[in-house]
């Protein structure tokens, strides 16, 4: 006879028919399309890529030849671009993750607010982040045109002519021409989240805080800010990968120049890749660009992940 | 076991569809996309041929520049693809198919149609640059020189078009003095800057030593003249260019010209059509060629190849087709401004007809743009070099060095 500790629970043994009935195993089969079609268009990829950052192909030669880390001692140590796109990029997500989400969180402050037209306004702030990106590059290239756009036609209006800059074409500046835009773009996204966020405050404690005397900025540093953690960290991180794939305003404004001054590393393994046709250096630029990206996004799937488990949403 | 029969009988069909939609009479030929006057006519080429042998019928595929490239490689890498494919004939380009073994040799046709007795020789040339071989049938040729405003040269005292490099600076110099940019370029797109660099490297060069730096047979940077071209290039992007030019494409600056806002711009031949459509007064601007002191005109060709995997008999009786007196003469102007055929002319010229077949008729020999010479890692680089002396952020007697430094390093 066999003596089962009390505190001992012994499950009955499931066969994999078992499982097809039970609701995980339903919820794996509604999965499997997805996963199929993620494996067939984005992990394949992925691997594709790293395998190809490790060999010399031009798309024509029916053979490819492995080159070990050749390709990265190439971009990291002889490529006269990569550094500079690296530069840019690291540039690019530092001012993103700053800039358009203040923005988006000022825009969400005045919104919130019981104003005649906000609903309307809200959704003009939000318009330009349904506009695609190359759309968005063509309309502020016409506005930076140095002699027909509208910010050259303004500083002239107000007789400033001999203040136009080259907006595009001035190296040390371009970049910065390019983010106005970025911004123009994205500051809506940031303010959506906010707002959302906003409608989570407690307007007791809001008003808790007032009745004992605290000023504007004393709620909103110590009751609103605080409320909305969650919300800026998600607007932050979002922030950080859309800014990491930052890649058709840039050619659609620049092409990366003048001198690739304006150049990225999405942007720079593409060119690589699709237009000199290197497709070994170009998969390599990618992959640099890849580990960027998944540094940042585990840390926050993890926080995301413990969160969820907080709150009791874990399976 | 039912899932397995569904399947095969399914792929059966579709092998069946796909088997019947490439016919053994029918002619494949990708392209990039053609203009509306260039499309009308090959329609209209493609129907006749199509009417002169029954069973035939040509099926044409067009995709944007980057789309048709990237279209050519997939297909060379599967042994698949059209009969036939345009490809600029320049090393960095149509050079890449040839060596990737993606073009038929065309010696026996050439000796079967007598192709070359009707050939201009400047296009004829590019079928000749990969031997032992010929490769490519000429479909284009395209010369680039300067396009000039005859208003604004009055204006700056400038009598008559310069016949020498030194005449065309004491030009610039004058056009500046009257508070007139001399030239204008796009320097948003690479490529467009890149042409005043390519004719100064022909005029400070000369032809043999400009091969050979486009060869990367020697080396840049203890080739004199190429640092020379390079200072005289930031001579005439500091002095003499209308600016800011970085920022906006050849379209902008070719409406800039239009506007009179410069005197002169460095442009193909398609550009007459432009001017003569886009402007009230064509017979305003003039043409020469950029007096680089060679015999040898600035310009690119364009050929058709035949793919070794397709039906290149039928792909090289297309071609006799439309190499024909007849079809150049009654397309003249659809794919340029002179057709490939020295046997055609036009019947009223135009003051930019009587420029161009001047032109063609007066060299017997080209140089190709950088950017069809090079391979395309070295253009890129060659670019990015050009455009940071044109925005002095590098200096331009550093530029060959940098330039050769790339080409030591990249494998």
């Amino acid at each position: 006879m066999v003596v089962v500790p009390s505190d001992t629970i012994v499950l009955p043994r499931r066969s994999w028919r078992d499982g097809l009935t039970s609701a995980q195993a339903q919820g794996w089969i509604l999965l499997a399309p997805a996963l199929a079609i993620y494996a067939g268009f984005a992990l394949y990829p992925m691997i594709e890529v790293f395998v190809l950052s490790f060999q010399k192909w031009n798309g024509l030669s029916p053979a490819r030849e492995f080159v070990g880390f050749a390709n990265y001692i190439f971009i990291f140590r002889d490529d006269p671009v990569f550094w500079m796109a690296l530069g840019n990029t690291v540039i690019w997500t530092a001012l993103a993750i700053v800039i358009p989400p203040i923005l988006g969180f000022l825009l969400a402050l005045a919104l919130n607010q019981a104003l005649p037209g906000r609903n309307a306004l809200r959704a003009v702030f939000y318009l330009p982040v349904v506009i695609a990106p190359i759309a968005v590059a063509t309309m502020w290239k016409w506005m930076y045109d140095p002699f027909f756009g509208l910010f050259s036609t303004l500083l002239t209006d107000i007789g400033f002519q001999s203040f136009i800059p080259d907006w595009l074409g001035n190296r040390r500046i371009a970049l910065y021409s390019i983010f106005a835009g970025y911004v123009w773009q994205h500051a809506g996204f940031s303010m959506v989240l906010f707002l959302a966020g906003l409608q989570g405050v407690s307007d007791s404690l809001v008003e808790a805080a007032r009745m004992d005397g605290a000023s504007r900025f004393q709620v909103l540093r110590y009751v609103i800010l605080p409320a909305l953690r969650t919300t800026t960290t998600v607007v932050v991180v979002l922030s950080l990968i859309q800014s990491l794939r930052a890649f058709d305003i840039v050619y659609g404004m620049t092409l990366g120049g003048p001198a690739q001054s304006t150049q990225m590393l999405a942007l720079w393994a593409f060119t690589q890749s699709m237009q000199i046709h290197d497709f070994g250096r170009g998969a390599a630029v990618a992959v640099v660009l890849l580990l960027m990206t998944i540094a940042v996004i585990i840390p926050y799937l993890l926080w995301r992940a413990r969160n969820d488990k907080a709150q009791g949403r874990s399976a | 076991m039912k899932i397995l029969r569904y399947t095969i009988a399914i792929a059966g069909a579709l092998a069946a569809l796909t088997t019947a939609n490439v016919r053994a009479d029918e002619l494949v030929i990708w392209s990039r996309t053609n203009g509306p006057a260039e499309d009308k006519a090959l329609k209209q080429i493609f129907s006749e041929f199509e009417a002169a042998n029954p069973g035939v019928t040509i099926k044409m595929e067009t995709r944007s520049v980057d789309e048709h490239k990237s279209a050519l490689r997939i297909a060379a890498a599967s042994k698949a693809g059209p009969d036939l494919y345009y490809m600029w004939a320049g090393l960095g380009l149509g050079g890449e198919f040839v060596k990737a073994g993606m073009s038929a040799p065309v010696d026996e046709y050439y000796a079967k149609y007598k192709w070359n007795e009707r050939l201009r020789p400047l296009a004829d040339a590019y079928t000749t640059l990969y031997p032992p071989n010929r490769h490519g049938v000429p479909y284009q040729l395209n010369g680039e020189a300067i396009y000039y405003n005859k208003e604004l040269f009055k204006k700056a005292g400038i009598a008559q078009p310069p016949q020498s490099y030194d005449e065309l600076v004491a030009a610039a110099a004058k056009l500046k003095q009257a508070g007139i940019p001399a030239i204008t370029f796009g320097g948003s797109v690479n490529w467009h800057v890149m042409r005043l660099m390519d004719v100064l490297l022909e005029t400070k060069c000369g032809a043999k030593a400009h091969d050979a730096l486009i060869a990367m047979t020697v080396k840049w940077s203890e080739t004199t003249c190429a640092t020379d071209a390079f200072n005289e290039f930031h001579k005439w992007t500091s002095e003499y260019t209308l600016k800011p030019f970085m920022s906006y494409d050849q379209t902008q600056s070719r409406k800039l010209f239009e506007a009179n806002r410069a005197a002169m711009m460095l442009e193909g031949d398609w550009m007459a059509n432009q001017l003569r459509t886009e402007t009230k007064t064509p017979q305003e601007f003039g043409v020469f060629a950029f007096p680089t002191g060679t015999d040898r005109l600035y310009g690119f060709g364009v050929n058709f190849y035949i793919n070794p995997n397709g039906k290149k008999d039928l792909a090289a009786k297309f071609l006799d087709y439309f190499v024909s007196d007849k079809v150049q003469q009654e397309n003249l102007g659809a794919f340029g401004p002179l057709g490939v055929n020295k046997n055609v002319a036009p019947k009223n010229p135009d003051v930019f007809d009587k420029a161009w077949f001047g032109l063609f008729d007066q060299y017997k020999a080209s140089f190709v743009n950088g950017d069809q010479g090079f391979p395309l890692d070295v253009t890129t680089e060659y670019w990015r070099i050009i455009n940071a002396v044109a925005t002095d952020t590098m200096e331009s007697g550093k530029a060959a060095a940098a330039l050769q430094a790339f080409i030591d390093k990249r494998g």
